[in-house]
Formats: C-alpha cells, sequence, structure tokens
C-alpha cells in the first residue's frame, strides 16, 4: 500500500507540474498581444506633408458635393427640377447641417495636426522648414475655421479639435467675434512665418497640390484670405477690420503681398488622374445635371452681359441659353433648359478657393467704403475683377465688355449702387467656390435675387444654417449657451455677428 | 471507502477546480470478492462479432478486450458494472450481479441514442442533464428540401432563432441571430461552430467589396461564406445553444448563442464498405411579384396626351424617363422604337404595354447536386469520405457558382486507450458571376425598377450597338439606365474560393472515467475575387478591373482533461478542466484599376492610372482557462457550474516609441451554474404525465470583442501615396470586456407515454459595458470615441411542442410539431451624455435605426407625414400631402414573435412532411416602393390619372384655427404621388413585414427491402420536395423577410432594391450500396 502510494505521489507532482507548465506557457504567450494588438495597416507617428495633401483635398471636394446641392440652389446659380427637393424654397432640413459640420471639424485635426508635428520638426537640423508648413496650416485653419462660423453662427474653437489631446468630448462654443479676432491672428502668424521664405526640399514640393511649394503664392493666399476676414467683418466696428485692411494695402502693402494675377489664385486644379479627381468625376451627369437647371437670375445676367463663361458653363436650347424660375409654388415645377456642360465635372476651375479676381473686387469695395485710398483705384479694382474673372477660365475678354450697360463703372453711382455691380461681378467668380456667394449675400443682399411665390422661411435667405441635430444630443450643455448667446433661437433668421446688413 | 470520501468531500470543497481534478488521481481501485465473467459482443445490424471492443470494470482500471469471435473473459465482482465500448458503436454499462455470462449487443454510433446532445466544447450530455435550452436539428431535417444555404433549413425548426437573409443571389448569406440583438455595435451574430472549428469570425465571416446599397460608384455582392459552402449532406446533427448559459464554455464569442455543427463521421462496419449515392436536383422560379401596372406607358407629368421616340410631328421626345406617367394603352398609335434601325419608327406603331417585360427577364434557376459517400471501417477504425458537386444557375443570367466539397472523417484506436480522430472538409467554389446588389446601375434590380411598361425586352437584348462591341452599350431608351444584359454578361464579379476547415484530435482514456484531449483546429480559406465593368457604364465610363485577394485563418488549440466517478450510490461527479490557444488572422489586398486602356480587356495590366492598392491586416488572440464541474444526484438532479479565463489580444495596448504598452486590462473572469431537475423520477405525477423536467440557469460571459486595434492612436493612409488622416474614432488605452448575462428558467413536459411534449424557457439577457465607438461631438475633432458602455436587455420566451397525433398499427403515423419565440428588448443604457445611438441607415441617410434609452433595438425613425392631432394626413393649398421636417418614430423592425408548425404524416413506404412559419409584429422600409410610386409603376398609382385626385385628410383653416376636411382636387398626378410616396417620406413607404410562408413540402418513397435487395441495394429513397412554396403578406416588394447588403454586413429594416424571392422545387434520390 505504501509503495502504490508513492507511485502515485510521483504521478501527481508529474500532473501538477505538466499542468503548471501549461499553465505558465500560457500566459507567458499573452506577451505577444501588444505586438498583435499594434496596428499593421496605419502609423502612429506623421510628418507635416503627409497630412497636407490629403486634407485640402478631402475639405475641398466635399465643399464641391455642398456648392452643388446647397450654395447653387439657395442662390439661384440653379433650380431644381424636382418638386420634393425644396432647398431652393429656403426649406434646409436639419439634417443638411451635419455634412459641413462633420468634414469640417475632421479636417481642422488633420490640419492643426500639420501644424504640431511641424512644430516638433522644425527644431531638428536642416528641418528648419518645417516652419513653412507651420504657416500653410495656420491659413487653412482660418478657411476652414470662417467657413464653420459663418455658416453656423457661433461655434467651438477655443476647446475644439481637443478630444484626442484632452479628451475633451463636449467642447465650448466661442462667439464669433473672438474667433475672428484670434483668426486674424493666425492670419498674422501665418504671414511672418511664410515670410521667412524657408524654401522646401525638392522632394516635398510635389506634395503641395495648391501651390507646388511656391511660398510666396502661399503667403499671398493668406494675406488675401485675411483680407476676405477683415472685410467680412468691416461691418463691426469693433472689429477694427478698416484699420487694419488700410494698414494690409496702403500702409504696409510690402509686409502683406496680395494675389496679383490669376496665376496666383488658390486653386486645387483637379486632374483626371486618380486620386485627384473632382468629387463629380463619379457622378453620372444625371447626378450632376439631370434633375436641375440653370436659374433665370443666372442665365438672364449673364445673357444680359453677354459674357463668355456661359460657354464653357450652361448648354444651349435651340441654341439659346434658358434659364428657369427659382422658388416656384409646390407643384409648379419646370422641365430643365439651360443645365451645367457635363465637362464641368471634371473642370480644375471647380477646385477655386480664393481667386484673384476675388481679391481685386475685395480691394474695389475697399475703396469705395473708404478703407483705403485713392478713391479713383475703385474703377481699375473693379474692372480688373470682371476682366481675370473671364480670362481665369481661359476666355477673351469680349470687346467693350467693359462699357456694356450694367457692367460699366461709373464713380458717380451711389454706394450701394456700386455694391451691387462689385457683389453682383463677385458672385460669379463664386462659381464652385464653397459658401462664399451665400455669405456675401448675407453680408450685402447682393446680388438681388427674385424671390418666387414658393418662397418659405419668411422669404428671407437663411442667416445661417441650423446647427446639426446631433450636437444637441452630444453636447447639449455648450449648444444651449451658444443659442442663447447668439441673441435668437437656432434657426435660419438669426443673425451671426458680422451679419449688420 | 474513507480515501474516497474524503475525496469528494475535497471535490466539492475545491475552488481550483484543476486542482480538484489531480486530486482525484488519489481514488483507489475497490476490490471484493471476484468471478470470471464471459460472453459474446454483437453487432445488431448482422449479428456479426465485433472484435477489439473493450472492457473495463467501472470505476477501476481493469479491463478486457473481445477476440476476433467477439468474446471476452473478465475478473469482477457481483457488485460492479461492466462497460462495453467498440469505436463507432455506442458505449453500454451492464451491472453484473449474480450472471456469469454476459452477452451483448452494441448500437451502431450513427444513430445517435435519443437524449444525446452536442454542448459546447463538443461535450456530448444528456439533454435531461442540462440546466438550459438547446435545440436540436437533425441532418436529415436539413437535407429536406435543400436549399442554397442550408442555414435556411433552421428556420421554424428553432424556436428563438432568426435569420437575416442578405438575398444577394445564388450564394445568399445569412446572419443567425439567437434570441434578438443585444450589441449596439451591430455584431449580435451567434457563433458557428464546425466540428469544434470556430467559423464564424474567419472564413465565416461577411467579407464586403467595401460598398453600400445605394447609388455608390460600387455595389455589394454577396460571395457568401464558408458557412454557405458546407455541405449538408455531410451534416449529422446541428446544436443550437441559444443563451450564454448553453455556451458560456464556448468564452468569449458564445455570448450571442452558438450553432454547433457535427459533421458525419464514418461507422464500423463488419462487410466491406458503405457507398451512398445522392442526387438531388432543383429549380427555382420567382415566387412573387409586386403588383405593377400595365395600363400607361411612359412619361412624366404632362405627357400623357402623346408619346413620341425622339421628337415628331406628335411633340418631343418622351423616350428617356424611366416614369409611367404617360399615355393610356387605348389603342392608338405613335411614333415609337423600331429595333432593325433602332431609331424612330418611320410610322405610328401600336401603342401597347409588354405585360411580362419584367418577368421574362429572369430565368430557371438550376441546382444539380450529386454526392457519394463511402463509409466502413473495422472495429478500430472507421473513415467517412464524401465528394459532392454542386452546380448552380440563378434565376439572373449567367449567375450562379459551382462547388465541390471533399469530407473526410477517420477515427482510429490505437490501443484500448488511445484514439486518434482527423476531421477535414475542403471545398473549392467557383463562380464566373454573382451578381451585383442593391440601388444602383450595375444591379439588375435598378434596370428591372427602372423599365416601363411599353417596352419590350427583346429590344434591349442586343449588349452592344452596332460595330461597337464593348465600346458602346445598346440603350434604346434611358442612358441612365445600363443594359441588364450589359449588366448580366459583362459586368462580372467572380469568385473563387478555397477552404479548408479541419481538425485533429487524440483523445487518451487514462481509465473509463479519467480522459485527456487535445486537438487542433484549423479554419482556412483564401479566396480570389474579380469584378470587371465594360466601358461606357454609368459608374465606369472607362472600364473597370479589380482584384480583391482574402485570406484568412483562425487556429484553435485546445485540452481538456475530464474525469468522472460515482460516489456511492447515488451522486456522480464529473470534472474537466482544460485551456486554449486561438489565433486568427484576416489578410486582404485589394488591386484598383479605376480606368482602362483598351476596351474588352480585363486585367490589372490594361490599367490607365497607377494601381490603388488597399490593403488590410488584422490579427487577434485569445488564450483561455477553463473548467466545468458537473455533479449529478440519483438520476434526477443535476448541477452544472462552469468557470472560464480569457486573455484576449484585442484589449491589449501596443507599446509605442517611449510608451511601454499594456496587458492590464486582456484578462476577464466569468462562469455559469446551471441546474437540471427531473421531477418525474421523484415525484408522484398524474399517469397523463410521462415526463417532467424544470431547470434554470445563470450565466455570465465576458467579452474581449472581435476587432483590433482599438486601444492606441494611429494615422490612417488615404488615396494620396503616402498620404495620412487622423482616424475617425479616438483609441481607448483602457478599453475593457464586455460582459452578457442571462438567467433563464425552463420547463420540459411530456404526456401520454411521451406522446405530446412541451418545452418552454424563458430568459433575461443584459448586455453591458459594450465595446463600442461612442459618437462624439464632431468639433471635438472626432466623430466617435472607443470605450464601454450602453447596457441592451433582451426578455422573451420560447415553446416547443412536439406530437404524435396518430399511431396505428397498420403503420400509419402522424406527428406535429410547432413552435412559438416572442422576444422583446430594451435599450436601457447608452452613454453618459447621449441620447441617440444611430445604428445603421437607410438609402442616402433617409431613415435611421436608432438605439434610444427606453426604446427598443430596432426602432426606425425617418420623415413622414405631417398630421392633424386626430391622426390624419394634412394636405397644403395644391392638394398636395405635407411631410415633417422633423424624424419621428415609425415603427420596430424586429418582429415580436414567429412561430412554425410542422407535420409528418407517414404510412408504409411514404412520409409526407410540410412546415409552415410566420413572424408577426416588425415593420421595414421599402425603397423598391417608394421609387416605383414615384415613376407610376405600381396599380396604386392607377386612380387620378387625367381627371386628378383628393387626397384623403385635412387642410389647416387659418383664419379658424382648424382643421378641415381636403377637398382640393390634385391635377398634377405624378406631384401628388411623389408627395406622397416620395423616398423621403419613410412613413409612407414603410409597410409590415408580417408573413406567413409555406416552407417545405416534401413526399418521400422508401423502396421496400424486398425490391431493393433484387436490385443489390442496402436502401434506396425518392423524394420530391419545394420550399419557400406560397407566401402570404401585405409586403409590397417581392419579400418580406430580407436583409440588406451593406459593405460587409448585413442590415435589417431597410430594402433597398432586393432581388424577387423564389420557389425551389427538386428531387431527390438516395440509394445505399
Amino acid at each position: 500500500m505504501y509503495h502504490l502510494k508513492k507511485e502515485k505521489m510521483k504521478r501527481i507532482n508529474i500532473s501538477i507540474l505538466s499542468v503548471l507548465a501549461a499553465g505558465i506557457i500560457f500566459s507567458s504567450c499573452n506577451k505577444d498581444f501588444k505586438e498583435k494588438n499594434t496596428n499593421p495597416n496605419t502609423l502612429p507617428e506623421t510628418r507635416p506633408e503627409l497630412l497636407l495633401e490629403s486634407t485640402i483635398f478631402a475639405v475641398r471636394t466635399a465643399n464641391q458635393t455642398r456648392e452643388l446641392r446647397l450654395t447653387h440652389e439657395m442662390m439661384q446659380v440653379h433650380v431644381t427640377t424636382s418638386n420634393s427637393d425644396e432647398i431652393h424654397r429656403y426649406l434646409i432640413r436639419p439634417s443638411e447641417s451635419d455634412y459641413m459640420w462633420n468634414v469640417w471639424y475632421t479636417q481642422l485635426t488633420n490640419i492643426k495636426d500639420v501644424y504640431t508635428s511641424a512644430k516638433n520638426l522644425v527644431v531638428l537640423p536642416n528641418q528648419a522648414y518645417n516652419a513653412s508648413y507651420m504657416g500653410m496650416s495656420r491659413i487653412l485653419e482660418a478657411w476652414v475655421t470662417s467657413l464653420i462660423t459663418d455658416t453656423y453662427g457661433n461655434v467651438p474653437y477655443t476647446e475644439a479639435n481637443r478630444g484626442r489631446t484632452d479628451n475633451l468630448y463636449q467642447p465650448k462654443f466661442d462667439n464669433q467675434k473672438s474667433i475672428y479676432d484670434s483668426l486674424f491672428v493666425r492670419l498674422e502668424e501665418a504671414n511672418t512665418l511664410l515670410a521667412q521664405n524657408l524654401a522646401l526640399p525638392a522632394t516635398l514640393v510635389a506634395r503641395d497640390p495648391l501651390f507646388g511649394g511656391d511660398l510666396v503664392k502661399w503667403r499671398k493666399f493668406g494675406n488675401s484670405l485675411y483680407l476676405r476676414l477683415l472685410l467680412r467683418a468691416s461691418g463691426r466696428a469693433e472689429s477694427g477690420a478698416a484699420a487694419k485692411i488700410q494698414n494690409m494695402v496702403v500702409t504696409n502693402p510690402a509686409n502683406y503681398p496680395l494675389m496679383a494675377s490669376n496665376a496666383e489664385s488658390a486653386i486645387l486644379r483637379f486632374t483626371t488622374t486618380a486620386p485627384f479627381l473632382s468629387a463629380f468625376s463619379t457622378y453620372r451627369d444625371f447626378d450632376f445635371n439631370g434633375d436641375n437647371g440653370l436659374s433665370e437670375f443666372f442665365i438672364n445676367t449673364l445673357n444680359n452681359w453677354g459674357d463668355p463663361r456661359l460657354t464653357k458653363w450652361a448648354s444651349t436650347v435651340a441654341s439659346a441659353y434658358v434659364g428657369i424660375p427659382s422658388g416656384y409654388a409646390p407643384g409648379a415645377q419646370q422641365d430643365r433648359q439651360s443645365s451645367y456642360l457635363a465637362a464641368l465635372k471634371n473642370e480644375p476651375l471647380t477646385g477655386n478657393i480664393l481667386s484673384y479676381a476675388e481679391v481685386q473686387f475685395m480691394l474695389a469695395e475697399a475703396t469705395v467704403k473708404g478703407y483705403i485710398t485713392p478713391a479713383t483705384a475703385a474703377k481699375t479694382y473693379y474692372e480688373n475683377g470682371v476682366t481675370n474673372a473671364i480670362t481665369n477660365w481661359g476666355l477673351a475678354l469680349p470687346a467693350g465688355h467693359l462699357t456694356k450697360p450694367g457692367i460699366v463703372w461709373n464713380d458717380a453711382e451711389t454706394l450701394a449702387q456700386k455694391m451691387e455691380k462689385i457683389i453682383t461681378q463677385k458672385y460669379f467668380t463664386f462659381f464652385f467656390t464653397d459658401f462664399q456667394s451665400w455669405f456675401e449675400h448675407r453680408r450685402t443682399g447682393y446680388p438681388t435675387l427674385p424671390i418666387g411665390a414658393g418662397v418659405l422661411n419668411d422669404k428671407i435667405m437663411p442667416t445661417r444654417f441650423v446647427y446639426p441635430v446631433s450636437v444637441q444630443s452630444l453636447n447639449k450643455v455648450n449648444y444651449d449657451a451658444a443659442v442663447a448667446g447668439m441673441g435668437g433661437p437656432d434657426d435660419m433668421k438669426t443673425k451671426v455677428w458680422w451679419d449688420n446688413n | 471507502m474513507t480515501l474516497l470520501s474524503i475525496t469528494a468531500k475535497k471535490l466539492l470543497a475545491a475552488k481550483n477546480w484543476l486542482l480538484a481534478c489531480l486530486f482525484l488521481l488519489f481514488t483507489v481501485s475497490v476490490t471484493a470478492q471476484e468471478k470470471t465473467v464471459s460472453g459474446v459482443v454483437k453487432n445488431p445490424e448482422d449479428g456479426s462479432p465485433i472484435t477489439n471492443a473493450t472492457i473495463q470494470v467501472k470505476g477501476t482500471r481493469g479491463g478486457a478486450l473481445t477476440n476476433e469471435k467477439g468474446t471476452y473473459t473478465i475478473k469482477v465482482a457481483d457488485n460492479q458494472t461492466l462497460v462495453f465500448s467498440a469505436i463507432g458503436f455506442i458505449t453500454q454499462e451492464i451491472r453484473v450481479g449474480n450472471k456469469t455470462t454476459i452477452d451483448i449487443e452494441l448500437v451502431n454510433n450513427n444513430k445517435e441514442l435519443e437524449g444525446v446532445v452536442v454542448t459546447a466544447l463538443g461535450i456530448k450530455r444528456d439533454e435531461k442533464a442540462l440546466g438550459y435550452s438547446l435545440s436540436k436539428v437533425k441532418g436529415e431535417d436539413i437535407t429536406e428540401a435543400m436549399s442554397n444555404n442550408w442555414t435556411n433549413a433552421l428556420t421554424g425548426k428553432v424556436a428563438g432563432l432568426n435569420l437575416v437573409k442578405s438575398g444577394g443571389g445564388p450564394a445568399g448569406s445569412n446572419k443567425i441571430i439567437l434570441r434578438g440583438e443585444n450589441n449596439l455595435n451591430g455584431n449580435s451574430e451567434a457563433l458557428i461552430v464546425v466540428d469544434g472549428v470556430i467559423i464564424s469570425s474567419s472564413s465565416g465571416q461577411q467579407t464586403g467589396t467595401g460598398s453600400t446599397s445605394y447609388l455608390q460608384s460600387d455595389s455589394p455582392v454577396d460571395f457568401g461564406t464558408s458557412l454557405n459552402d458546407i455541405n449538408p449532406e455531410d451534416i449529422e446533427s446541428v446544436s443550437v445553444l441559444k443563451g450564454p448559459g448553453a455556451s458560456a464554455l464556448y468564452g468569449a464569442r458564445g455570448a450571442n448563442g452558438a450553432i454547433i455543427i457535427t459533421t458525419k463521421s464514418g461507422s464500423s462496419r463488419q462487410k466491406g464498405l458503405g457507398i451512398t449515392y445522392n442526387l438531388n436536383a432543383s429549380i427555382d422560379r420567382v415566387n412573387r411579384w409586386m403588383d405593377y401596372q400595365n395600363e400607361y406607358g411612359q412619361g412624366t407629368s404632362g405627357q400623357d396626351t402623346w408619346y413620341s421616340y425622339n421628337a415628331s410631328e406628335d411633340g418631343p421626345s418622351t423616350r428617356s424617363t424611366s416614369s409611367a406617367w404617360g399615355p393610356r394603352f387605348a389603342g392608338q398609335s405613335y411614333y415609337q422604337y423600331d429595333p432593325v434601325t433602332r431609331d424612330k419608327s418611320t410610322t405610328r406603331l401600336p401603342w401597347v404595354g409588354y405585360e411580362n417585360n419584367r418577368k421574362d427577364f429572369f430565368e430557371t434557376g438550376k441546382t444539380l447536386t450529386n454526392s457519394v459517400t463511402i463509409d466502413g471501417g473495422n472495429n478500430n477504425t472507421s473513415i467517412r469520405l464524401s465528394l459532392t458537386n454542386v452546380n448552380n444557375t440563378w434565376i439572373i443570367p449567367n449567375t450562379g457558382y459551382k462547388r465541390n466539397t471533399v469530407a473526410l472523417s477517420v477515427t482510429h484506436k490505437l490501443s484500448s486507450k488511445l484514439q486518434l480522430a482527423a476531421k477535414v472538409n475542403y471545398t473549392n467554389k467557383n463562380s464566373d458571376n454573382l451578381p451585383s446588389t442593391g440601388y444602383n446601375n450595375q444591379s439588375i434590380m435598378y434596370f428591372i425598377r427602372g423599365l416601363t411598361p411599353n417596352v419590350n425586352l427583346d429590344w434591349i437584348k442586343p449588349l452592344w450597338n452596332p460595330g461597337q462591341e464593348n465600346i458602346s452599350q445598346n440603350q434604346p431608351f434611358s442612358s441612365l439606365l445600363d443594359n441588364p444584359y450589359v449588366i448580366a454578361y459583362t459586368m462580372l464579379n467572380g469568385s473563387n474560393r478555397n477552404g479548408l476547415i479541419g481538425n485533429v484530435s487524440a483523445t487518451y482514456n487514462f481509465t473509463k472515467d479519467f480522459s485527456i484531449a487535445i486537438k487542433t483546429a484549423l479554419d482556412y480559406s483564401s479566396e480570389a475575387r474579380t469584378q470587371q465593368r465594360p466601358f461606357d457604364t454609368n459608374k465606369y465610363p472607362e472600364g473597370m478591373f479589380r482584384s480583391q485577394n482574402i485570406f484568412t485563418q483562425e487556429i484553435n488549440t485546445d485540452f481538456l482533461i475530464r474525469y468522472s466517478r460515482d460516489i456511492g450510490k447515488k451522486f456522480n461527479v464529473g470534472i474537466s478542466g482544460g485551456g486554449s490557444q486561438m489565433r486568427n488572422k484576416y489578410i486582404r489586398d485589394e488591386l484598383r484599376a479605376d480606368q482602362l486602356n483598351l476596351p474588352g480587356y480585363y486585367n490589372l495590366a490594361n490599367s490607365k492610372n497607377p494601381l490603388v492598392a488597399l490593403p488590410y491586416r488584422g490579427n487577434y488572440a485569445v488564450n483561455s482557462f477553463y473548467g466545468l464541474a458537473q455533479v449529478s444526484y440519483d438520476k434526477f438532479l443535476f448541477f452544472d457550474a462552469t468557470a472560464r479565463q480569457d486573455w484576449a489580444s484585442t484589449l491589449a495596448t501596443p507599446a509605442f516609441g517611449t510608451n511601454p504598452g499594456s496587458l492590464d486590462n486582456t484578462g476577464f473572469f466569468y462562469s455559469s451554474l446551471n441546474l437540471s431537475a427531473v421531477l418525474s423520477e421523484k415525484i408522484k405525477l398524474p399517469t397523463a404525465i410521462s415526463f417532467l423536467k424544470v431547470r434554470g440557469s445563470l450565466a455570465g460571459v465576458g467579452s474581449g470583442g472581435i476587432i483590433p486595434y482599438q486601444t492606441a492612436f494611429t494615422y490612417s493612409p488615404t488615396l494620396f501615396p503616402g498620404g495620412l488622416t487622423n482616424p475617425a474614432a479616438i483609441a481607448n488605452p483602457n478599453l475593457r470586456s464586455l460582459l452578457t448575462q442571462s438567467a433563464e428558467l425552463g420547463l420540459d413536459i411530456r404526456f401520454l407515454k411521451n406522446r405530446l411534449g412541451l418545452d418552454v424557457a424563458v430568459y433575461r439577457n443584459n448586455t453591458k459595458k459594450q465595446i463600442l465607438s461612442i459618437p462624439i461631438d464632431r468639433a471635438s475633432g472626432f466623430s466617435a470615441a472607443v470605450g464601454n458602455a450602453g447596457l441592451v436587455r433582451n426578455k422573451g420566451i420560447e415553446i416547443q411542442l412536439n406530437g404524435t397525433v396518430l399511431k396505428s398499427a397498420k403503420g400509419f403515423n402522424w406527428d406535429i410539431f410547432a413552435t412559438f419565440a416572442a422576444n422583446s428588448n430594451e435599450v436601457v443604457s447608452l452613454i453618459e451624455g447621449v441620447d441617440v445611438y444611430v445604428m445603421s441607415v437607410g438609402p442616402a441617410n433617409r431613415g435611421s435605426i436608432q438605439a434610444v434609452p427606453g426604446g427598443r433595438m430596432g426602432d426606425l425613425y425617418g420623415i413622414g407625414y405631417n398630421r392633424a392631432p386626430d391622426g390624419q394626413i394634412i394636405y397644403n393649398a395644391q392638394g398636395l400631402p405635407t411631410r415633417t421636417t422633423e424624424i419621428k418614430y415609425i415603427g420596430n423592425t424586429n418582429p415580436d414573435w414567429k412561430g412554425s408548425f410542422g407535420s409528418e404524416f407517414k404510412f408504409k413506404n411514404f412520409r409526407l412532411n410540410a412546415l409552415m412559419d410566420g413572424q408577426f409584429g416588425g415593420v421595414a422600409y421599402s425603397l423598391t416602393h417608394a421609387v416605383l410610386m414615384e415613376e407610376g409603376k405600381l396599380k396604386k398609382t392607377l386612380p387620378g390619372r387625367y381627371n386628378g385626385i383628393v387626397g384623403d385628410g385635412v387642410q389647416y383653416d387659418a383664419v379658424n384655427d382648424k382643421y378641415i376636411p381636403n377637398t382640393v382636387l390634385a391635377t398634377n398626378i405624378q406631384a401628388y404621388y411623389d408627395a406622397h410616396f416620395n423616398r423621403d417620406n419613410i412613413e409612407a413607404n414603410t409597410f409590415s413585414t408580417d408573413f406567413i410562408k409555406l416552407r417545405e413540402v416534401r413526399l418521400d418513397y422508401t423502396f421496400s427491402k424486398k425490391l431493393v435487395s433484387k436490385l443489390k441495394l442496402q436502401k434506396a429513397t425518392l423524394g420530391v420536395y419545394g420550399r419557400d412554396l406560397f407566401v402570404i403578406s401585405n409586403w409590397p416588394a417581392y419579400d418580406p423577410e430580407f436583409g440588406t447588403l451593406e459593405n460587409g454586413t448585413i442590415n435589417a429594416g431597410f430594402e433597398i432594391a432586393q432581388f424577387p424571392s423564389t420557389r425551389s422545387m427538386g428531387l431527390s434520390l438516395t440509394v445505399g450500396f
């Protein structure tokens, strides 16, 4: 019995040992779990040039889709022939607000990461050029942030895009004035950074889709954007915009170079080679122009001017350009007449961000409003704008174009008349340029758009978009505070800070 | 004996199962007065002796083997029990008593004993010992009325099982959900286990083509999964473990229940080989059509007074629209399409409708299955080999697949103690073309909905314009619709998949009661897919060619030590402990040439641009230890406890740079308790009650999820070379396991000598701390943060009824069975500060399935009618119905209950089976309905044409601030129906998905023994069957039972251009040699 027991004990010991050994083998196997859960499809670090291209492309193509869906519909470039689509009647469902909010804030994360990653690298030997990326980042940040605040009003800014770095999931909203003040500082910083002209290495030049690494052009883009924002805020004396414009254009022009030709325009020029494809490249013709026709206002204005851009933009019906009315009553839709040319789907110029012609029109306005001198320069700026808006499309200025009725500049006209002329011209340079024509209409009331019988929202052009519904559920406390802070309900009649029209 | 009871006490007190298991080694054989017993062991089928059968004295290590005559002798005491076992036969126990000769016939193993079921980890258990509900489906029940996907055969046979079907073509993938959805992230699918190989997260998972179903550049294709590829002829049985209580031993992935498939093994035969040949031929035809109108032809609003193919003296061209608001077919003539000149006819032709133009496009699907099975063996070895060939063509021209399967199962007894087994299942499935699904050019159903009644399908039949082969497609009508024959014959989606599911196991029996089993299981598949599109198609004007190579592999190695023994006369204690190691790998490489240089050539060399490469790799692993203890008392009370510790790699934080990473959250523990009491054994019940069992189960199952890489922040690549972007979700280094808890009570009661049986289960499951991408305000810079949140509760009842209505001496037999399952769930909580969680969205964000605290899973929200306080639709001044601008609750997409009723008649050699099933209480949105209403294609759009219509509802009288009946005549009839049924109006296009289907009917004839032996056969059966023969439903599109393929998953709730459903009819012949 004793012997038997001893033998059994031995076997038990072996068994215990083998189970323990198995346990050790198993638990030590957990050690490779860290490597196992390391994502082989992504990278934990980045560099500025790796983010830049994709983010500019993402914002610009997302804006393209909104131009076709919202801006051009509200602003009577085209009008839908589908009775159920009611944007031309200013019926913009709350769900429309999500897309821009989502894209713009998401891309701002990338844009800000361009700055932070460049800032980390700029201290390394031979990498001072990263300061140029910091400048680019600031310009893009100002561009996208201004789109957000101009669309919605008060929006998260100081606490925005800090989800990862600070676990800040419910950012507070800032008022629009403070956002504009901060953007001015951002653009000053960009101007300073880019003034150093720290050239990018040749290998990185190709990764700049806007200016091919030309830092002077970037700087001019930044300052031109600065001018756009100053002018937008200029209706508010507390913005100090008039003085800043004067400093920029009259006092210190050498320190604030602006775009000086069409070649310096900021345009993401789409190609037909992936991935630099226009957002419309995969649209069927029908999705692009099948259920919409160009509007009477748009076609008639260009017809009256004999504007050659029609040949690039619109199809003809029986050899004529014909528009259809916008804002028609429900059930009164008309068949489309002239529509977008399908070639526009792949048109490089639909990647416009900010053009030289717009700069000229801004200077014309700044002149007629007395922010800059001499007053006589207004005509030059205006005519430069008109001319370059057409030549930018590869077209020649028709003979006598600048003296045609409705175009010709007359210094004797009233400010309102001059403004209408400038902004109406500018409206056409905003063909496929995010929401700029709508922003400018809200600010100036121009161009004067006919209001159809079916128009809703008390026949008021939407003064802003409502906040996305998701924000109400995901960031309720700050949302409520923001709505209260704007002095009106969260609707499309409450005006944003700069809107004193 | 004292030692034994000490051991028992120790065992009962032991907390560490593994140690307890080891203590049992102390047990010593009991000696008593011995005598010699002898006898013969025989096979009852033919009376042949069974050689090498093992005879063991129960509870000891003593034993003997039979010789070639089947005889044995053994020394044993009166109070002991002999255990007879042989490979391929069911083990039997006989108490010795005063006998000195014990002859025995062992029952062949392939006829499973009643009541034995396969449970988690493949452990066979007596059904009455289970504390949870388990449904068993026999192999024959699956092959009875064969469908392209054998899982369809589970419908109506298992209470609480819900199939969400892709309806995506011949591959016909299904998502299997048991006891309702519980995961907010949409991953509520049951675990699928084939012979111990878990396939649901490897080759059994859906892998999409990266596209959603509504107007995208690409369309989803149902390429099927390896679950579809399992040869139904090889299935021995399917056990459905519905709740976590049953599947807790599967660990993390068993939280949603499990489907355990056991394939057939060989049997030991004494007389050579058994060969079975099986032929199955079936046809599929569309079983239900929509209610199309055939009274009015092509035209839009205002085009109802003339038709003209291109402009003519009758008026401008009206040929391009997909709408049918045009003139009535009233015997008049117009200039129409001339198929010879392919232009406007020179004379006016009769204006007629082609009523069958849609139906004529569809063909009769045909499936031919040939399978040969060879099985045989001797007492030490058994082998089964089956070869199956399937040839399918589907209802859409030029679609279908071929499949070849080889299944081999080998069991070999190396000695009386060591047994080796291997199962290998190899499948090759090849398809030249599987149909694109969804609402998009490239999908057939997009064209079918666009077809107008005045178009003769023959006109569309030429693929190309003359002399423009592969360059310019023939589109006599709308250029917005790709020619369906171009889609079917040139827009191909090919797939070639090789799959291997197999395992090798070794079992060593130290004694009859103490064994160790080691098993390695492999699930491997590699699939090559190609997609091609010719030039001049709407989405790819310059053609397209893409290739996708997908490799999946999961290896699971485990061991299980089992010990059981009787303690005293009444207790039996069993204890098992084991561990496993799982490694899962997924690789997908996609190359895209989205513009081609030369028309008609489909390969990567023809790419106009540099190829776009989209690689993805995924890896994860789980290590586990688990234990199971079973105590039974007097064959009456059964108690089980399971415990499991897992470590999941998906919860590990990787090391980057100076960050050391962490393994802190990888481990998690959970357990389950099950109790079963067979009251009829102990309590005197009325004689009508022949059996009564009550059962209960409490279980928790943790999970680390199957999505890796959620614990570290990284940048994702973009389409730009080397380009990077921030990810959508913020990673969470502190991610923890989720927990599913379940409580279940059940009752199994049988009456009248088991002629009537009723099984009832009630359950409550909570799934909490779910691993979610929690939506956050995008102003934070991200769309979501990964974290643990949410609680979803499912409650339900499942009833299963079996009965024998008639059993006559003359051989007439009538059995019935019925199931009922109702499940209700509640989203108890989401995430702090979030009151809506969007789970999925409809076409272009029209409508959404939202989880809202207090609501249910599957709640459908969307825009609907503006309604007056009394519920009437409010019309505007033009007499058109108005819609809300804000979304509202529309209904719930999950049915409240499902039921089935089956019946089987047997008379002599005939057998007739029928099964009906239905679901009630759910709704879904139908895009097909919406679009056909917008376009005036359904009979419902006939009222009001020409004369206008006054909609049923009210107008708002602003002066008196009240609602007055609508009296405005809407004259623009297209605008009227559009205002009602435009696809934006979710409410108007949402319908009940209630249905009753005649699911299966089968008539079998088994040839008589006499005839069979004359033909020198062993058996022969001939059967005819039908599947999905009739459907009763108000669903406006084709099939109320559907899912929609979206980017690699199947979503419910939104029907998006579904294919017609089919009725199958077939013939099967089984011959055994």
